[in-house]
This record gives C-alpha cells, structure tokens and sequence, in this order.
C-alpha cells in the first residue's frame, strides 16, 4: 500500500488529532477520511442552505427594488429552517408509470455528483481531502454525472414536459462539456500539472509589483480571456439563466424537475445550487489562485470567491432573457468550441516560447 | 456583448442604489385615496327603505326586508359578493350606504361576509377618514335629471 | 393634367369617401332580399345559401376586407346573423350583412371561406345561439365543453335544467395521444396549459410536435366563460352594466373596455358627452394604456427571460404609479367603474393641482424608465436572437384573421380606431400612430413600448387643458334620465381602440330598459386565433414568445 501521505492533506490531520499517528493502517484511514468528508460536506450544505432560501432571495429583491426575506429571526436567517421544514413535509407523490429505481435515484445522483467534486478541492487550511495527481480531471469527470442524473429525471417521470427538459439537458451538457475542459487544458497548460494543489502552488508567484502591492500570477491576470470563457461556460454547465434551458419554468413548466416534490424536489434544488458552487470552486483553483489572499486565512478567501462567483450567476440571471435550445447549441459548438481551440492554441504557443 | 452589458449593468445599478419600492406592510400602512371604495358602512338613521340601492345593484348584492308599513327589517350586505362599483352609494338619495377606505376584514367563511346592519353599522373608518367629508365637493357632481319630465323609477 | 394618379376607388365607395349603399346593392344583386339600418351603418338582408358570394363580392370588389365581427341571435320567428364589415384603410366604411334564418332548420352559409375570422365567430355563434354552418372546416363548440346540452343565448335554453352528460360522452383521459399523421407518425402531442406558467392565463394549447418543433397548434378556449354578455342583457343600460367592462380585459385596461360600452350606448341612446368629460375620458383611458401595455411588457419579459426577473419587476412598478394614479382619479385601482353614459362619474380630485402635479412627475419620469427598458431589452442582443424573426404574421393574414391594435401594427397594418374613427378628445390632440414593419414579435413589442410614449403625448396635452379649462364650463355629464329606455329595434354595432385592438359591441334594444342582445367583439379572441399561423415551423420557445407578443387576456377571450 502507497501510503501517499502528502495526498491526503485533511485526513492526516485529523488522524494527528485523533492520535493515530503518522503511519495510518486502512481503517484509521478510513475514519480519518470520513470524519473529513463529513466535515467538508457539512460545511457546503451550510453555504448552500444559506444560498438557496436566503441569500437568493435577498440577491434578487436588491436587484428589483424590493424587500426581501427580513422577518423571520435575526435579518430573515431563520426562513432556512422555516423553508426546510416546509418543503420536507410536503406530501411525496409518486405518479403513476414512473420508472421506479430511475426515478428514485436521480435526484441523488444531481446532488451527490457535485458533493463528490469538493473532495479534490483545496479550501486553505489544510482543508483539503484528497489529492491525486489527476485532480482536475477528477473533478470534471464527476461533475459531469449530474448529466445522468438529468436524464434519469427526465425520462423516467413519465411525463412529456419532463422528457423534453431531459433531452434539452443533455444537449446543452455535450455542447458545453468540451469547451470547459479545453479551457481548463490551457491552465494546465501554465502550470504543468493536473495537481490542484500544484495548481494552486503555481499561482502564488508574483506577477508584477504595482507600487508595492504585489500581484499574484493569478491565471485572471494572466489570461483574462481564457478566464470570460470560463465563466460562460460555466454558467452553461451549472445550468443558470440565461442558459437554464432544461427547467425553463415558463416553457416546460419545470423541466425534469416537474414530478418531484418533498425530499426529492429539496435534493434537486439544493443539487443546482451545490453545482453552482463546485463551478465556482473550480474558477477559485484554476483562475483565482485557490485560497490564496492577504491577511485573512485562507478558507475565508475560498468562501468569498465563490460566493462571489455565485453572485455573477444571480446578477447573470436578472438581466439577460434565456437562449432558444438550437441557438444555444449554436453557440455552443460553433463559438466557444472555436474559441476554446484558439485560446488553447495561443497559450500553448506562449508557454513553449516563453518557457 | 454590449447590449447585454448595458442590461446587466442597468440591474446592477438598481441593485446597489438601495431605494425600494415595496412598503413594509402592516407596520407602514399604504395612503389610499380619499375615493377608495372599500367596505360599505350603513346608517340605518339615514335610511329612508327607499330600496334604490337594492335595485342598481349589479349583482343583487344587497338584500333590504321590510314589513307591511315599509319599515325597514333587515338589510344585509355580502361584503364577499359585493363587487365595489359604488353605484348604491351613488343612488342613495340621503347618504345612508357609503363606502369606506377601509380595506381590512376577513372571514373564516364565506357566510361570514354577509354582514347584517348591525356588523354594517360597525364597520371601522381606515385610519379615521369619514369619506363624505373629502368626496363631499363632488357629491353633486354625478346627479342628472331628465330632460323634460323628471323620471321616479 | 393632374399631378397624382386619381386613387381607385372601390366599388361603392363614392369619391368623397362615403358608401354609397346603392351601388353595393346593385353589386349584390339578387342575394339580398331586403335592407335594415342600424345605428352605425345600413345592413343587407342576404339569403342563408347566398352568403359567401355575397360577402366574396363585397371583399373582393367592394374592398371590405375587414370583417369585424360576426353575431348571432334568436328571434321569436327566426335567428339571424350579422356580419359587420370594414374597411382597414377606413373603418369608417361600414356595411352589416345581416343572415336571417328559420327556427326550425337554423343553416346558413359558412363565410369562412371569405374571412378567415370568421372561423372562430361562428363555432362561438354555433355554440352558444346554436344556428349552424354548411361548409364550415371544423363546427364545434368554442366556449362551452364539447358535451354541453343546449345552447344557451337562444330562446328554449332552460338553465335550471342539470347538464347531465353520460360518462361514456366525455374524452377519455387515459386513452394514449394520438394526434397528428395518425399511430404510426413520430410527433408528439403535448397539452401546453390550462395549468401553466405562460399562459397569461387559462388556456390550453393543444400542440403536437416534431421533435422540438411545432407541427400544430390549436389553442382550445373556454375556461374563463362567465356568461359576460348574458350578465349584460340582464342589467340596466344606465347603471348596472358599466360595472362589467372592466372584467373583460381584466389587466388594467377598465376604463377603455367600459369606453367601449358607453361609446356605443351614448350612439344608440344619441346622447351627448360634453367636452370638459371627453378630456377626462381621454386622460383616463390612455393611462390605463400605458398600464396595460406595462403589464404586456412585463409577461413578455417574463416568457422570455424566465420567471420574475428584473424587467417584470420594472415594469409592475412603474404600473404602480399609473395605479395610484387613477386610485386618485376613479376610487380604484383596477376595477374603475368611472365612466357613466353622457360623461364621467367624478371630477379631479380636489386639489386639482397635487393631482396634475401628480400625472406630471409620472410623466416626468417616463423618458428615464423607458430608456431603461431600452437598455435592457430592445438592445439586449440574446433577447433579439429570440424575437426577431420568430412569430411572423404577414399583413394579409393579419388582416384575414381581423387582427387589430399592436398585433396588427407590428405587421405593417395602418389602423388605429381614435385615428380613424374618432371619438373622444382624440381628434383635437397632437399624437402618431405607430406602426412597424417588422411582422415578428420584436416589432409587436416596439409598437407596444413606443405607445406608451404617445399615449404620455396625450396625457400631457390633456393635463394642460384641464388646467386652464374656465371653473363655470366644467360639467362632467350630460343630463340622461335615470332610467334609459331607447327606441325598440335599434341596432348598432361600434368599436373603440382597446389596449389590445378593436373592441366592438353589438347592442340591440326592445324598448326596455335592458338590452335584448348584447354581443361583444373581443380583440384577443381574433388576436389569439391567429396563434396559429404564426407559430407553424417554429419552437416551443417561439410558440411561448409569440403567446407573450400577443398579449391576451383570457377574461377578454372568452368573455
């Protein structure tokens, strides 16, 4: 067995505190490992807890002049156990020639496949799972089976506006998926590794000193443009307006989300969100250097970076109308695929001459 | 691109300026207009049983009883039926049905809106605003006689 | 030598711009078997089998291509159809060709072959008077469920009898779809609504579809009805129905509906408005126009953005402000019941200056707030990639189907009631008609946006009126009797420009003090019927954005 201690940077600190020592044998570190995992999961659904009944709803009201939530608790925070007891208590209604093991599964597959993501992603602090040498690979690939889950929703709810959201969801998932991953080839590129945290390590150079501030080698700075991709393709693939085709409420009334409702509609709706933030995790590590930032601890900085990415997609959201499926396909294949090549091609030209 | 930045830049301004439209209702109360036509109040000392209110009702929302001697027994009002034209209020030749800018009564069923001339007369002023007082310049204004003979109907 | 070219006039069209009957009825000639004069226009007396040569000969050579609306009503000896045609280059030419046919074999000829519209008038004729069509594509009932027993607005209709409908007679739900090319076709048929949220309402749209595109569309209406025009015949003409109007465009379009009304009662009755009350009026009207077009704007935005986003937000603000508005003018803020026949209800409230100053901050702020719709939508890029050229509705079907107001001007078609057919204080006022090329549903809402700025126009110049209107000449109503009892058999059928086009009413009276017929051309139901052509080959999105465009109002719809 490869011990690969410095792969699992969470775990073997927390078999430190628990006095298992440095040499861990598989079941120490298994109850290392889970003890971290339940500690990072439980701290991305408090954020997206708070994001989904809250912060959204507080977003979007200071968009359109409006009060928002701010009765209930201290500025409205309670509406979380308020909304969370409501929804859980709603009645589970199985339609009638559902699919049943399919239909079932798929909300746990939306919402476990973005949770499996946050394993390979360095927060700061030593707060980070795990560490293969694939990471970045790692995280898109399991990102990607949200697209199964969609599927499954869609199809197996037996119902035809649910079958549409599911065909649109794949469409938009294959057209999006390869653009995202060449992009993130070209930061590879700059820094020579699929390591997150190598990733993460090569951004903290100095780029330039602005009258004594000195400016990381951010890939935001580096490449700004590579970094607009990014974002867009991003918001493509978490599936949030103007690119929400799949739930397009006033179309297909929800999308495959139609037939679900009590848990299976609460992991759904928390799913989106905990996708949003994984996207917005994978901009922190590849183009905002991770948890890097003055004087406050690196998680913090995490968690205002992607809090902040969150924040684009609702700004995203209240200003611009939603794409038609084939034009979104349009754009898909035939603009960001081109701009993805070039932006791969140029950067593989500037780091072979310049390095 | 710039159209869609000029939209997202035109929410974002609307999002940090900070001034809102809605109100926190029911701390802060809305003003309504002094010719808001909410729930109906009845002054049975006014009435005269002359049933013109009962007649113009679109929708035979009111229901006046009387006795042999045309004195007036009952007079009720289904609040929940009633559509707010304020065409009895209009008829009503001694101001006995006005109404009000009250807009706050609930019911747990709706038998509980048909109100009585008791739960008539016992409907509350919004904010103390007797309407007659404020529409009182315009309280001529709507009168027409007929042209040659005068028609009592 | 003349400079112009001397313009074709049509057959019966004198030069000086009037109808001259005579001429038609020698066009006519043996089809017609007597003549009636309505209020608003002479009528021809058509045999029922004559119909659509008739009315062929009127579209083609006597250029009436507009046929505005087509009633149907029960006599004691007969039934009788009458359809009211226009001109769209004048809509003050009008003639009525009335269709009178016996009790006991109500047929007559179809006229669909000839208008388009008239599709759907006369399976809503069919439905509720109950007279049939020969040759008509598909005569079913519109309104009512297909498995209704009787026919409501006739004579024997007895409505304390129970509907009691086998269980074998209804549809069967569980039955699988099969619509289209038949069993073996790969389209799908899909039921958009009744329960939806972009329906603007209750309606179903029965759609198949190939793959995501549209192969059909039917809308199927109905789910509204609340016997409007029923209430109506039952209701006094001087009080009771004003009430009404306000419910047929629900969305804040009340007080041009109940326009409508005492438009065409004040004509029947020959009453007369005084000038200080058509000012009001016409002050009214236009701002619950630009409510109205707010509230298009918003739902368009929300169909096509998706949910309650920014711009839908925008626009019930500033709808806000109209509300308050007319909440100072009227009393309410969406139900006004402010127009009486011969005048308005109430003056302006004292102060009249905090009201004026009022109207003026709105007006004021307008240029800023539309500048902001500006920026977030008409220049919104993706918000052009889904709205122009999608929802195309060519002129010469608009006007088949009757289409009117933004629907119609978004194609080009020139035709705008207080232009046209003036009435009120719009003739005396400075203000455009707007008109685009476009045909998609882009341009439908640039009409809609660009009306709102001329209806500010006419707010403004009516407010500097008012202001200085001497204090002595300030009547608000004319003197009409409590009890309007107009002379028995008078008919007449008038329209007014209503936030969504044309909206008529047919009235007929019998001497009582309630009308015997009471029948109400709804600009959405002829918008709506035209769903279909323009959606044929497009999307779901585009049938969504074009459902959007056209702005209907189901309570206007199905009456």
């Amino acid at each position: 067995m490869i011990p690969a201690q410095t792969q699992t940077p969470l775990p073997d600190i927390i078999g430190d505190l628990l006095g298992f020592g440095t040499e861990m044998g598989p079941g120490e570190t298994f109850i290392a490992s889970f003890i971290g995992a339940a500690l990072v999961g439980t701290l991305m659904l408090t954020m997206t807890a708070l994001a989904g009944p809250w912060a959204k709803r507080k977003i979007t009201a200071a968009f359109t002049d409006r009060y928002a939530v701010n009765r209930i608790g201290p500025a409205g925070l309670l509406i979380i156990v308020a909304d969370a007891v409501r929804l859980l208590s709603k009645e589970l209604i199985v339609p009638e020639g559902v699919d049943r093991p399919a239909w079932d599964l798929a909300p746990i597959v939306i919402a476990s496949s973005a949770l499996l993501g946050f394993a390979v992603i360095p927060m700061g602090n030593g707060i980070h799972l795990a560490d293969p040498e694939a990471g970045l690979v790692y995280v898109f690939a399991v990102a990607s089976i949200a697209s199964v889950g969609l599927v499954m929703a869609g199809y197996a709810s037996n119902n035809k506006f649910s079958m549409l959201g599911g065909l649109r969801a794949v469409a938009q998932n294959l057209a999006y998926e390869i653009p995202l991953v060449l992009i993130a080839a070209s930061v590879v590129l700059f820094a020579g590794s699929l390591q997150m945290s190598e990733i993460v390590a090569a951004q903290a150079e100095t780029l330039v000193s602005l009258g004594g501030v000195a400016i990381p080698s951010w890939y935001v700075f580096v490449n700004p443009f590579a970094f607009v991709l990014f974002m867009v393709a991003n918001l493509m693939e978490v599936g949030r307006n103007p690119f929400d085709i799949p739930e397009a409420p006033t179309e297909i009334v929800a999308g495959y989300q139609t037939e679900y409702s009590s848990a299976y509609f609460v992991l759904i709706y928390l799913g989106e969100f905990i996708h949003i933030f994984l996207g917005g995790a994978i901009i922190a590590t590849l183009f905002l250097g991770g948890p890097a930032g003055p004087v406050l601890p690196g998680i913090l900085w995490f968690i205002i970076k992607i809090w902040a990415v969150f924040l684009f997609t609702q700004w995203a959201r209240s200003a611009l109308p939603r794409l038609r499926i084939d034009q979104l396909i349009e754009v898909g294949w035939k603009g960001m695929l081109v701009l993805a090549l070039a932006n791969l091609v140029l950067t593989a030209v500037i780091v072979g001459v310049i390095a | 691109m710039i159209g869609m930045l000029k939209s997202m830049a035109t929410t974002m301004k609307h999002a940090l300026d900070g001034e809102k439209f809605t109100v926190q209702y029911p701390e802060e109360t809305p003003d309504v207009s002094p010719r808001f036509r909410g729930v109906h109040k009845f002054s049975q000392e006014r009435c005269i049983w002359c049933r013109q209110c009962e007649n113009v009702c679109p929708n035979d929302t009111i229901q006046i009883i009387t006795d042999d001697q045309r004195n007036g027994e009952e007079y009720n009002l289904h609040i929940g039926q009633c559509i707010y034209c304020r065409l009895c209020e209009e008829v009503c030749p001694v101001d006995a049905i006005l109404l009000t800018q009250n807009f706050e009564f609930t019911g747990d069923t709706k038998d509980d809106l048909a109100y009585n001339k008791e739960q008539l007369k016992n409907v509350p002023w919004f904010k103390d605003i007797d309407p007659l007082a404020s529409r009182e310049p315009d309280r001529g204004a709507w009168i027409g006689e007929g042209e040659g003979e005068v028609d009592y109907q | 030598m003349s400079l112009e070219e001397p313009k074709a006039t049509d057959v019966g069209e004198a030069p000086d711009g009037t109808v001259d009957y005579a001429e038609l009825e020698a066009l006519l000639g043996d089809a017609v078997i007597g003549r009636e004069e309505h209020v608003n226009a002479p009528a021809f007396v058509v045999r029922p089998d004559e119909v659509q040569e008739a009315l062929g000969a009127l579209r083609e050579e006597a250029g009436f291509d507009y046929c505005s609306c087509v009633t149907a009503q029960e006599y004691e000896d007969r039934y009788e159809s009458i359809y009211h045609l226009k001109k769209y280059d004048d809509p003050t030419q009008e003639v009525g060709v009335v269709v009178p046919t016996t009790r006991d074999e109500p047929i007559s000829q179809s006229g669909e072959a000839v208008y388009r519209t008239a599709d759907w008038h006369e399976r809503e004729a069919y439905d509720l008077v109950g007279i049939e069509y020969a040759d008509h594509p598909d005569l079913r009932r519109i309104l009512l469920p297909e498995t209704w027993q009787g026919h409501p607005l006739g004579k024997d209709y007895n409505p304390e009898k129970p509907q009691v409908v086998p269980f074998r007679e209804n549809a069967n739900p569980l039955e699988p779809d099969q619509r289209g090319d038949g069993a073996e076709s790969d389209t799908m048929f899909i039921n958009i609504g009744p329960h939806h949220p972009a329906t603007h309402g209750v309606l179903h749209v029965e759609t198949v579809l190939d793959g995501e595109q549209i192969a059909d569309v039917e809308p199927d209406i109905g789910y509204l009805h609340r016997c409007e025009e029923q209430m109506c015949q039952q209701s006094t003409y001087r009080h009771q129905i004003m009430p009404y109007p306000d419910r047929w465009d629900y969305v804040s379009a009340g007080i041009l509906n109940e326009w409508a009304y005492a438009r065409a009662a004040e004509d029947m009755a020959d009453i007369e408005v005084p000038e200080y009350a058509q000012v009001i009026r016409t002050m009214s009207a236009e701002l619950c126009r630009i409510a109205s077009h707010m509230l298009a704007l918003g739902t368009f935005a929300l169909d096509v953005f998706g949910d309650f986003t920014a711009v839908f937000q925008y626009a019930f603000r500033d709808r806000e402000v109209v509300q308050d508005i007319l909440e100072d003018l009227t009393g309410q803020r969406l139900m006004f019941n402010y127009l009486r026949l011969g005048g308005v209800a109430w003056d302006i409230p004292e102060p009249r200056e905090e009201f004026f100053e009022k109207v003026r901050d709105f007006l004021d702020g307008l240029p800023k707030k539309t500048q902001e719709y500006h920026n977030l939508i008409t220049s919104n890029e993706i918000f052009q990639l889904r709205c122009v050229n999608t929802g195309e509705l060519p002129p010469e079907v608009a006007k088949q189907y009757g289409a009117t107001g933004p629907v119609a001007r978004g194609s080009g078609v020139d035709i705008d009631l207080r232009r046209d057919d003036p009435y009120g204080y719009y003739e005396e006022l400075d203000w455009d008609v707007i008109t685009e090329d476009g045909c998609d549903n882009y341009s439908r809402v640039l009409v809609r946006m660009r009306e709102v700025e001329e209806s500010a126009k006419i707010i403004e110049q009516c407010v500097d009126l008012l202001e200085e209107w001497p204090e002595e000449e300030r009547t608000i109503q004319a003197n009409v009797p409590r009890t309007l009892k107009p002379d028995p058999d008078t008919e007449i059928y008038r329209g007014v420009e209503a936030a969504k086009g044309e909206l008529g009413i047919y009235m007929r009276s019998d001497g009582t003090d309630k009308p015997a017929r009471f029948k109400i051309r709804s600009p959405c139901f002829c918008n709506l019927h035209t769903l279909r052509e323009m959606t044929e080959g497009e999307y779901i999105p585009d049938l969504i954005a074009s459902l959007g465009s056209l702005d209907i109002v189901l309570g206007e719809v199905d009456r």
